[in-house]
């Protein structure tokens, strides 16, 4: 990605602050700061889509930063707290593994994220930190998707995901086509809401949305 | 080449409790209080000097050499570090690695002491502090070899020079997850308050005062300055290696040096400001919580470093 050459500075900083947001979400043990940081990773991600535009001066790219700041940095925040403060349920966040553990895999995926994605030969040294931020970020995401109980942070953990997915393609594509993106975020809002009924449903039945209740028998 | 040794020990031990009082000043504003006058630690200081030490019958040798080996434990770091200039003229007697063992042994006699008066509180604090130390140790050192293995030795002049050198080139990202790990480190090791409470004394989560609850007059004295000189010198360890700009390099005329002396001033100052509001703006964490946040510090440390190797391609 060699157009990429104003803010390559400022890339590699904003990739950094995206892997250190997602570290905030594997380190903090209460759901309000986890959405917090989804946020503040969602609205990183709206930069680096931004500064890619700015510098490739593709106009449907400015329409994609736009919609991951308004939809993954506001809106599913919003519905995150919603779902909270709906169902009422206890602000810790319940672990399988507990939070250092959970760091050092977290530290240990990075590396061999890193190590893998050196296998492959890219041109240039952003790209590369990109994509395997990028592929830190997945496994990451799929991590925080076994190790919690809670059944939003499961929900949180497929965002997190996705966001991997999106830091990758803008930064190795310029941005896929703006159908193609535009297809992407309609599913990941509905499949936030229809998490969010899931999540209801669940509450509803169990009384808790602790994913463990769920291997119980329910007549 | 010795009048400047003497100059630079003259000014740590100068700075050191003015530091401790502005902090506290900041603190006092943000809890609006009107809080100690801005050189009360020099009063302190004086005023405890000319005390007689009330010292146990039951204490052993241990209890009188402890304040004074760990004073100049600290004491001996500061000559390693680059203050206001990087022309380190002890610089060849040690690296980095000499100085985090420096503190480290300041911090093994302070524990041992704390346990020598036999006291419960002492050995509480003592095996606290012990507990701490083991998860900042590696933090520390991790977040510092992220800088050292991007520029390329472990001298602490040499590395402060060379970043200072680069200017804004310097800012990487690298850089930054090792400021803000080496920050949170400087949090434990100066025992502010996520970690430790400097201003509670007879609490049962004190840590630092815990250890040395059994000392008085001189003895306190010596501890208490030297706790102030290893804060001020930690604070310079994050400003000199990570915004050394405006530090004086070797050859440098009188001039260059006030102003060097000038903006270490304010840098330092800058941080301690900062390392109030972190305080007043958090709340004291129990201890068992601890090992989070230093591994979350570790953590950072460790990807500043496969961040260098990353990009430089190691």
């Amino acid at each position: 990605m060699a157009e990429v050459v104003f803010g390559s500075k400022i890339m590699q900083l904003l990739i950094a602050f995206i892997l250190v947001s997602t570290f905030m979400i594997l380190g903090s043990t209460r759901l309000y700061s986890c959405v917090r940081a989804f946020g503040i990773q969602s609205f990183l991600l709206a930069c680096v889509a931004g500064i890619v535009a700015y510098s490739t001066g593709k106009y449907d790219i400015y329409i994609v930063a736009l919609l991951t700041l308004i939809i993954k940095s506001a809106v599913i925040p919003y519905i995150f707290i919603y779902i909270i403060r709906e169902i009422k349920v206890k602000k810790e966040i319940e672990l399988y593994v507990n939070i250092s553990p959970s760091l050092i895999i977290g530290g240990t995926l990075v590396v061999i994220s890193y190590y893998l994605i050196r296998s492959i030969s890219i041109i240039s040294e952003l790209s590369s930190l990109a994509l395997s931020a990028s592929m830190s970020l997945v496994s990451i995401g799929l991590f925080i998707m076994i190790s919690r109980k809670k059944a939003l942070m499961q929900m949180l953990g497929i965002l997190i995901m996705e966001n991997g997915l999106f830091l990758g393609a803008i930064s190795l594509t310029n941005g896929m086509p703006l159908l193609v993106e535009l297809g992407i975020f309609f599913d990941v809002l509905i499949g936030v809401l229809i998490m969010g009924i899931l999540i209801f449903r669940i509450n509803k039945t169990f009384e808790s949305i602790d994913t463990d209740l769920l291997k119980n028998l329910i007549g | 080449m010795i009048a400047q040794i003497i100059f630079q020990l003259f000014i740590i031990i100068a700075l050191a409790p003015l530091l401790s009082g502005i902090m506290k000043k900041v603190k006092a504003f943000f809890q609006i209080r009107k809080g100690p006058g801005v050189l009360q630690p020099y009063y302190d200081i004086l005023k405890l000097l000319q005390k007689d030490s009330v010292v146990s019958t039951n204490v052993s040798w241990i209890f009188h050499a402890a304040p004074v080996v760990s004073f100049v434990a600290v004491l001996a770091a500061g000559l390693l570090i680059p203050i206001y200039t990087t022309q380190l003229y002890l610089g060849f007697a040690g690296d980095l690695i000499a100085v985090i063992y420096l503190f480290a042994l300041a911090r093994f006699f302070t524990a041992l002491a704390s346990l020598d008066a036999g006291s419960s509180f002492g050995g509480m604090g003592g095996s606290r502090e012990m507990f701490i130390a083991s998860l900042v140790e590696p933090a520390l050192m991790l977040s510092i070899f992220a800088v050292a293995l991007n520029v390329g030795s472990t001298n602490l002049g040499f590395i402060s020079q060379t970043v200072s050198g680069l200017g804004f080139d310097a800012m990487s990202p690298y850089q930054i997850l090792a400021f803000v790990a080496l920050f949170i480190i400087a949090i434990a090791e100066t025992g502010r308050i996520p970690v430790d409470n400097p201003a509670t004394h007879l609490e049962l989560t004190m840590i630092h005062e815990a250890m040395i609850l059994e000392y008085s007059g001189k003895q306190l004295a010596i501890v208490e300055l030297g706790a102030m000189i290893k804060q001020l010198l930690i604070f310079s360890l994050l400003a000199n290696i990570f915004f050394p700009w405006g530090i004086a390099t070797g050859g440098a005329g009188a001039a260059e040096y006030v102003l060097a002396l000038l903006i270490f001033l304010i840098k330092i100052v800058i941080i301690g400001i900062t390392m109030a509001v972190v305080e007043t703006s958090t709340a004291k964490w129990r201890l068992f919580r601890l090992p989070e946040l230093m591994s979350i510090s570790l953590m950072l440390s460790f990807l500043a470093i496969v961040a260098v190797i990353i990009v430089k391609g190691g």
